[in-house]
């Protein structure tokens, strides 16, 4: 058996396999379904300051080989989590990253010094990339000086690992993972969703009741993995990579391109056991390829 | 939380055919769910075993046989989700996610359940009706479609309710005009009933208000679209008031995932 373990800023994993934020609640609902434990952990529906009705349905639509979402961040809050949803993450036999939102920087600060407090929490991921908050999320993502302040903010606020979530809706990806880097960030992870639009051709009006929403699912597979390897080239940080994985092959995809650990998020929707095929078709292709240690695969690009 | 503890399983089909215009019942082999399933619950079918169509179709349960070990499925020909199911031959093994979702909670003391359907709101009503008639209720069965092409046959409708009604809004077959006529209708009869519904959203809201102006119980199987069906993508939600007398304690609370926490709901607590 390939050693599948990875770190990322001193935390171990047993393997590069994480559900994405906004696919697994807050593990209720898949710790009866799948092994939670066979995966390298979870990162948890993102978290607001305050809790969050979220938008008015129709929330969802399928689109050629994904779909949109404009679930518009509905949370219990911060107080609301610690108090709800932490105790059963914290037991989970597996690692949790806790994903954080908020309005401005310093709420982003003071979340994650309240975060700090509670005990086992893998890392934070910060969402600056969400195309469906309005007072948050991609309006700091899209911008380098507004995205080093919030990562600066929530680094000086804890001692726990800190992921920045970008967003693809960008013109220069690189230049935001620059500036976390600098800022203090221990890991990238992208991309989040691809701001996105369906229209009901009837009724001449838009299908999300919010108007747009983020693609995500297999269709994004080939952007996500082009800006993995575009911020590969840009920073020395450890990377995550995120988009339409839906198998081991797209997840090894992104490890040769330079991510040490990926996402799976839509694709679970579909296929509740899709992170644990992936964990299992990584070992198979270590054996097949004589390969140790999935380390060693990491960036292994030739161009 | 669902009744009995989700599965993905393979389920193989038996038979897959078109019943009436556009409409498909499907049965499949899925011992593990046909067990354990209550009226109400759906499952996720997966169509496709690429990427197109990408999700999976969410069906009500219309029909189980515990000893067979068999689900029945209807549904309508609607996209490019349910043509792909429709191609589906006997032999083939599809993947099912179920069972999903909470069921109809039957009413104690009542003697009589009126049940209004339409369109494909159908096949969960004729679950239900099936189990109240085992435990000896009366069942009044309302059925709308467009026009009589659309009526599933009598012979799915029958085994089901001692006393079935049809509107056809084109008037081809049974009452001509709404379904929501018959209702008004048996309510003159000043007898005391449920009513449980399942179809399209204009018709439930109806079928709600006439309930509410009346005082008498509601449940109703809404629909709407799904990614997941078990509770994670919080995409399928609807808007429901507190409970009488009551204030939700957080915002978070003011939608409700129909996947998860329904699909069956107090109508009179939903925001239509």
């Amino acid at each position: 058996m390939a050693e599948l373990g990875v770190q990322i800023a001193g935390v171990v994993f047993d393997n590069p396999v994480l559900l994405a934020s906004g696919t697994c609640g807050y593990g209720q609902e898949f710790a009866p379904l799948i092994e939670l434990g066979r995966i390298g952990g979870l990162v948890s529906k993102t978290i607001t300051p305050t809790p969050r009705a979220g938008n008015p349905p129709p929330r969802i639509v399928e689109t050629p080989a994904g779909m949109l979402n404009s679930i518009g961040l509905q949370n219990p809050g911060l107080e609301g989590f610690v108090r709800e949803k932490w105790p059963f993450l914290a037991q989970l036999d597996t690692q949790v990253v806790v994903n954080i939102a908020a309005p401005t920087a310093e709420e982003h600060g003071e979340m994650a010094a309240r975060l700090d407090e509670l005990e086992g929490i893998a890392a934070l991921e910060v969402n600056i990339s969400s195309p469906n908050m309005k007072d948050g999320g991609m309006l700091f993502g899209c911008n380098p000086a507004a995205s080093a302040a919030v990562i600066a903010a929530v680094r000086q606020a804890t001692r726990l690992p800190v992921i920045a979530k970008l967003t693809p809706n960008v013109t220069d990806i690189a230049e935001i993972a620059r500036a976390v880097e600098s800022a203090g960030a221990d890991a990238i992870s992208l991309i989040n969703t691809l701001l996105g639009m369906a229209i009901d051709i009837k009724k001449k009006r838009p299908i999300l009741a919010n108007v747009t929403g983020g693609l995500s699912g297999p269709a994004i597979k080939p952007v996500a993995l082009a800006l993995t390897w575009k911020v590969r080239q840009a920073v020395q940080l450890p990377l995550i990579g995120i988009g339409g994985i839906a198998t081991a092959g797209d997840a090894l995809e992104f490890i040769i391109a330079g991510a040490t650990m990926i996402q799976v998020g839509t694709a679970g929707f579909v296929n509740p056991n899709a992170g644990m095929e992936i964990v299992a078709g990584m070992q198979s292709y270590c054996a097949e390829q004589g390969i140790d240690n999935i380390a060693s695969l990491i960036g292994s690009l030739e161009v | 939380m669902s009744e009995t503890c989700m599965k993905d399983l393979a389920g193989k089909v038996l038979f897959n055919l078109e019943v009436a215009e556009d409409f498909y019942l499907l049965r499949l082999a899925v011992p593990q769910i046909a067990e354990g399933v209550v009226p109400g619950q759906f499952v996720e079918v997966k169509v496709s075993s690429n990427f197109s169509p990408f999700l999976r179709i969410p069906l009500s349960i219309c029909k189980t046989d515990p000893a067979l070990g068999t689900i029945d499925l209807l549904y309508e020909d609607l996209g490019p989700k349910s043509r792909a199911l429709s191609l589906q031959q006997p032999g083939c093994e599809i993947a099912v996610l179920g069972p999903l979702g909470n069921g109809f909670k039957v009413t104690e003391g009542d003697r009589t359940a009126m049940l209004v359907g339409g369109g494909i709101g159908i096949p969960p009503l004729l679950f239900l009706a099936g189990e109240l008639r085992r435990a000896g209720r009366q069942v009044v069965l309302l059925v709308g479609a467009r026009n009589g092409k659309k009526h599933l046959p009598d012979n799915l409708l029958n085994a089901a309710a001692g006393e079935i009604r049809k509107a056809t809004d084109d008037g081809s077959a049974g009452h001509h005009g709404l379904v929501t006529d018959l209702l008004t209708e048996k309510l003159t009869g000043g007898k005391r009933f449920s009513v449980y519904t399942c179809g399209p959203h204009a018709m439930m809201a109806a079928v709600t208000a006439i309930c509410k102006g009346h005082r008498i119980p509601c449940q109703a199987s809404l629909e709407e679209y799904m990614a997941c069906g078990f509770g994670v993508c919080v995409g399928c939600v609807v808007e429901l008031r507190p409970p009488e007398n009551e204030t939700f304690s957080s915002p978070y609370l003011q939608y409700s995932r129909i996947c998860i926490d329904g699909p069956v709901f107090d109508a009179h607590r939903v925001c239509w």
